[in-house]
């Protein structure tokens, strides 16, 4: 390069410049610049003037507005291939970071919220005879054989005893629900039920509360129950009985508690039928004995047989008294259910289970914007993180590729 | 040569329309420079037919591109003897020769030269010097004699300042006067 930037423009070359433009324009210029002016008026008259042919072919391709293909120069196969390529890069970028975001969502934070929030329900029979596990639940539950119904009509001492141990026993459970007449033929099965409701440390109180009303509205009762309120990991734990009638509504009164979300849940069933039977079977036997020592201590004539018919005769009385006891515990157990409850701190559920437990409102449809413009705008953040790079390297190579081009170009004038 | 543009183009339409489509502005664009631009391509790459092929590839090239004009950087004449300009480099970059052509080719528009044999001669040399300047020094006077840019103008398409085109263009005059002068 000659450098002209860095050549100062004289006098003479100013002078000459603008007899050029003088004579150019029709003006007269100085005598010196005579030469110039010829030759500038000699040079505009040698231009190079189009043909008749080629301006109306050019006309007709303007007038077309080039509707045919631009013509194949050189260059525009590789800035073909850079744009297919980035726009690749592009796409493939924002895949991952969708893979990324969609596995971030599912894997972080605290897995066991997310996947209680979602409010599975686990439901385990374990009743050995499933056939009338459906058809106990939506019946009376407690049937009395007709060994029990004999039981139930204690004479003399023996019954007396059996009666006063009895009582005893319903007497932990406040209320002593009678139980409900027995149908005979009909299955005895015991029902439990697992509940663990996550709810805001600060709400534990509040919701235990809620659960000592369900019990009490329910006609149940609290075995046992344990409350451990203030710091951020509290919790409490109920040992509930409520009448098996009324297990279904009691189970779903304590999930839909204000200020809870079923985190796990957990149903069993265990069939007694034979337990029942059995426990009546040996009762009625003792009775039957029972009976037949009156009889031999009526006709008894000595000392000695009066002694030995009244020892085995007590015998008899504790053996009644016993199989009444396990016979009401197997009876009481089919018509009270036992239900643990289990509330635990957790994080409020995630928009997806509280469309399954309270429906479709606008607080959740909120809700569930706002996630979906998090994670929009999460995906647009990792989008952005991994196009900068892939920018970046496409604008050098833009730079690049056009700095050489133009180096190129410069360099051809002097191929001429 | 926004004065070109202006006092050639614009009352045609200034009346009836004020904003014109990109359409209709390249279209004026075209009617304007057409001759100019092949004027400037055969005599950067002395070769007429070259030259029409790379004239409407330079329109074309500017029409696909007329919506990416951006008048803060230029005028559209500039602009678009910027484009005329590298299509013409390609094509000497692609053809890989120097322009072989001692002469011009016959133009058949060109005018009757009725003006003495003297003037005719000196026309001659003048032909004949153009064709052995180099081909920046050529492109310069090509610029400036036979697309009729301005100075300003000129500078903005060989991208570098107005003093330094100035010294361009003086400097590829006295070449040619020189090698003109050498052969009468």
């Amino acid at each position: 390069m000659r450098g002209p930037d860095s050549d100062p423009q004289g006098q003479d070359t100013a002078g000459a410049l603008m007899a050029v433009d003088a004579t150019l324009a029709g003006d007269p210029v100085d005598p010196q610049y005579a030469e110039l002016a010829e030759l500038a008026l000699i040079l505009r008259e040698e231009r190079p003037r189009t043909s008749d042919a080629f301006t109306a072919r050019l006309d007709a391709q303007v007038q077309r507005r080039f509707a045919r293909p631009a013509p194949a120069v050189r260059g525009t196969g590789l800035r073909r291939w850079l744009g297919g390529s980035l726009a690749g890069l592009a796409a493939a970028a924002a895949g991952v970071a969708v893979v990324l975001v969609l596995a971030g969502g599912h894997g972080g934070g605290s897995s066991s919220s997310s996947s209680a929030a979602e409010g599975t329900v686990v439901s385990s029979a374990s009743a050995s005879a499933a056939p009338s596990a459906g058809a106990a639940a939506g019946k009376p539950l407690l049937s009395i054989t007709p060994a029990i119904r004999e039981a139930k009509r204690p004479t003399g001492a023996a019954a007396a005893t059996a009666t006063s141990s009895s009582s005893s026993a319903a007497a932990s459970a406040p209320g002593s629900v009678i139980p409900s007449p027995v149908i005979p033929g009909t299955r005895q099965v015991v029902q439990s039920a697992q509940l663990v409701l996550g709810v805001a440390p600060k709400r534990i109180d509040d919701v235990s509360q809620q659960v000592f009303n369900v019990v009490g509205q329910e006609k149940g009762y609290v075995n046992s129950s344990n409350v451990t309120s203030g710091g951020g990991d509290g919790g409490a734990s109920f040992q509930l009985s409520v009448p098996s009638a009324n297990l279904a509504a009691t189970l779903t009164s304590l999930s839909q508690l204000r200020g809870a979300h079923v985190m796990s849940r957990s149903d069993n069933t265990n069939d007694i039928t034979g337990q029942v039977g059995g426990a009546g079977q040996k009762l009625a036997e003792a009775r039957a004995l029972r009976r037949s020592l009156l009889k031999q201590l009526a006709d008894a004539t000595t000392t000695e047989q009066v002694d030995s018919i009244q020892a085995r005769l007590h015998d008899a009385n504790a053996s009644i008294a016993s199989d009444l006891s396990t016979l009401r515990g197997l009876q009481r157990q089919v018509a009270y259910s036992t239900i643990n409850v289990r509330i635990q701190s957790a994080a409020a559920p995630l928009p997806v289970s509280q469309h399954h437990s309270s429906g479709f409102t606008i607080g959740t449809a909120a809700h569930d914007a706002g996630r979906v413009l998090v994670v929009v705008a999460g995906v647009a953040l990792i989008v952005l993180a991994a196009m900068v790079p892939v920018a970046l390297v496409g604008a050098l190579l833009a730079w690049v590729i056009f700095a050489v081009r133009r180096r190129r170009r410069d360099q051809a004038l002097d191929l001429v | 040569m926004r004065v070109v543009i202006e006092t050639q183009a614009q009352p045609k339409s200034a009346g009836r329309r004020p904003t014109q489509n990109s359409w209709e502005r390249f279209e004026l664009l075209y009617r304007s420079s057409r001759d100019d631009i092949f004027a400037y391509v055969t005599t950067l790459l002395n070769d007429r037919a070259a030259a029409e092929d790379i004239t409407a590839l330079a329109f074309e090239r500017a029409y696909r591109r007329r919506k990416t004009f951006d008048r803060r950087r230029g005028e559209e004449r500039a602009w678009l003897f910027g484009i005329a300009r590298n299509a013409a480099l390609d094509e000497l970059r692609r053809r890989k020769r120097v322009a072989s052509l001692t002469v011009d080719p016959e133009d058949v528009s060109e005018p009757a030269d009725d003006a003495g044999p003297e003037v005719a001669l000196r026309r001659t040399a003048v032909r004949a010097a153009l064709t052995e300047l180099p081909a920046r020094d050529r492109e310069v006077i090509a610029l400036k004699f036979h697309a009729g840019l301005r100075n300003t103008e000129l500078a903005k398409v060989l991208g570098v300042s107005e003093t330094a085109a100035g010294t361009l263009l003086y400097r590829a005059m006295e070449k040619l006067r020189k090698a003109c002068d050498a052969r009468t």
